[in-house]
């Protein structure tokens, strides 16, 4: 390493060479354009860097040749029918899988409406079904007559012991 | 990636943004004048990368080839050259991994230049001992700065580069490399503070660079972003 350099902090460094690239801000630039009026040294740092970076530009390349475009193109143009086919080769399993998703859907609906109609309307038959005991035994409390009556012998449990086939209405 | 509409807004002034949209939308001529436009510039950056021209040559048309792959899914969430260079650090490296997994990484370069198998130590046998009164042809001159730029490490020469031939701002040059602006500003200080001191101490002291070692990087995903340490 340089005597230069070595003396030279880091953050001295890093500032001379945020300088040269004009990645500071002007108030910063300003304070190190002034420390470079006043201190020879690091002008002379700089310059050596400047230089340094300078001699990069002897790096230049070959420019590619026409082959090098004609030949990219072509592989971009085989990869676009690559995933042409692809594409291709994946529609009827799309389309079936679109049609089943379908079905499903169409399924879930039928039973959500059949269900949601169920809760939604009175059972017709729930009411029957719960008359049902009443209904056998009709003739029974036809005879008796009295509706009243009859709550009145079940409230006294006079008839306890026997199974309850027909609650009071 | 997910771009926010302001910063695709904003990418979208970029010309070259708005071409890589045109491909997006199915345009093939904005492909290729994609193509046209960055060819010599990724393939410079990618050789001094790999050191090698026919790699170089190779890696850019997979870069290419990346970028048109991925034009559907494409968002401008930075310029187009930060997001092609992004893809072709990415490409390098992992290129240059698996070299170096099959122990094929020289510290020399595979092309010697005019000046033989060791340029720069012909140069010093041939100097007179006056470097820096010594006029050097273009070819000599290129031999001994590509050799400087080979004494970097991978992360140093990548940031030279990207500075000095794609004239990317320290920002720019973070997005690509993913890390930090105050990273790539302490990486570039080192950078040219060891240009500096090896092309000097050649000119000087006619004394030829010592190679650093060649870092290896973790394979990536090339077009997915991936983070490292600053």
């Amino acid at each position: 390493m340089s005597e230069s350099s070595a003396n030279l902090e880091p953050e001295v460094q890093e500032l001379l060479v945020a300088y040269l690239d004009g990645e500071l801000d002007a108030e910063t630039a300003r304070s190190v354009e002034e420390r470079l009026a006043s201190d020879p040294a690091l002008r002379t740092e700089m310059q050596r860097l400047d230089r340094a970076w300078h001699m990069l530009d002897a790096l230049e390349t070959e420019p590619v040749d026409e082959q090098f475009t004609r030949t990219t193109l072509e592989m971009t143009i085989a990869a676009a029918q690559e995933e042409l086919q692809q594409e291709q080769a994946e529609r009827p399993r799309r389309r079936l899988r679109r049609a089943l998703l379908l079905c499903a859907a169409a399924a879930t609906a039928a039973l959500g409406g059949f269900f949601g109609v169920r809760l939604a309307l009175p059972d017709p038959n729930r009411q029957l079904l719960e008359d049902l005991p009443v209904i056998e035994n009709l003739e029974q409390y036809r005879a008796v007559g009295d509706i009243e009556f009859l709550r009145t012998l079940h409230q006294e449990r006079l008839f306890a012991d026997e199974p309850d086939e027909g609650a009071a209405p | 990636m997910v771009v926010s509409e302001s910063s695709a807004r904003r990418y979208a002034l970029d010309p070259d943004v708005r071409l890589m949209l045109e491909v997006r939308d199915g345009n093939a001529a904005a492909f290729e004048e994609l193509v046209v436009r960055y060819q010599d510039r990724l393939v410079t950056v990618l050789q001094h990368l790999v050191g090698d021209r026919d790699q170089a040559d190779d890696l850019a048309q997979d870069v290419f080839l990346r970028v048109y792959r991925a034009r559907k899914t494409y968002q401008p969430g930075a310029r187009f050259a930060t997001w092609l260079f992004t893809i072709a650090n990415r490409v390098a490296a992992n290129a240059l991994r698996n070299k170096s997994r099959r122990r094929e990484v020289t510290l020399q370069p595979k092309e010697s230049g005019s000046l033989g198998a060791r340029p720069l130590d012909s140069m010093i046998l041939a100097s007179s001992g006056q470097m820096p009164a010594r006029q050097l042809d273009k070819a000599e001159l290129r031999d001994i700065v590509r050799q400087a730029l080979e004494t970097l490490n991978e992360r140093q020469r990548l940031a030279v580069l990207l500075s000095k031939f794609e004239g990317m701002s320290y920002a720019d040059i973070a997005a690509v490399m993913d890390l930090t602006p105050q990273a790539v500003k302490s990486l570039l200080s080192r950078a040219r503070c060891n240009l500096r001191e090896v092309l000097e101490a050649y000119f000087e002291d006619g004394q030829p660079p010592a190679p650093q070692k060649a870092e290896t990087t973790e394979a990536t995903d090339v077009t997915q972003p991936h983070k490292e340490p600053a």
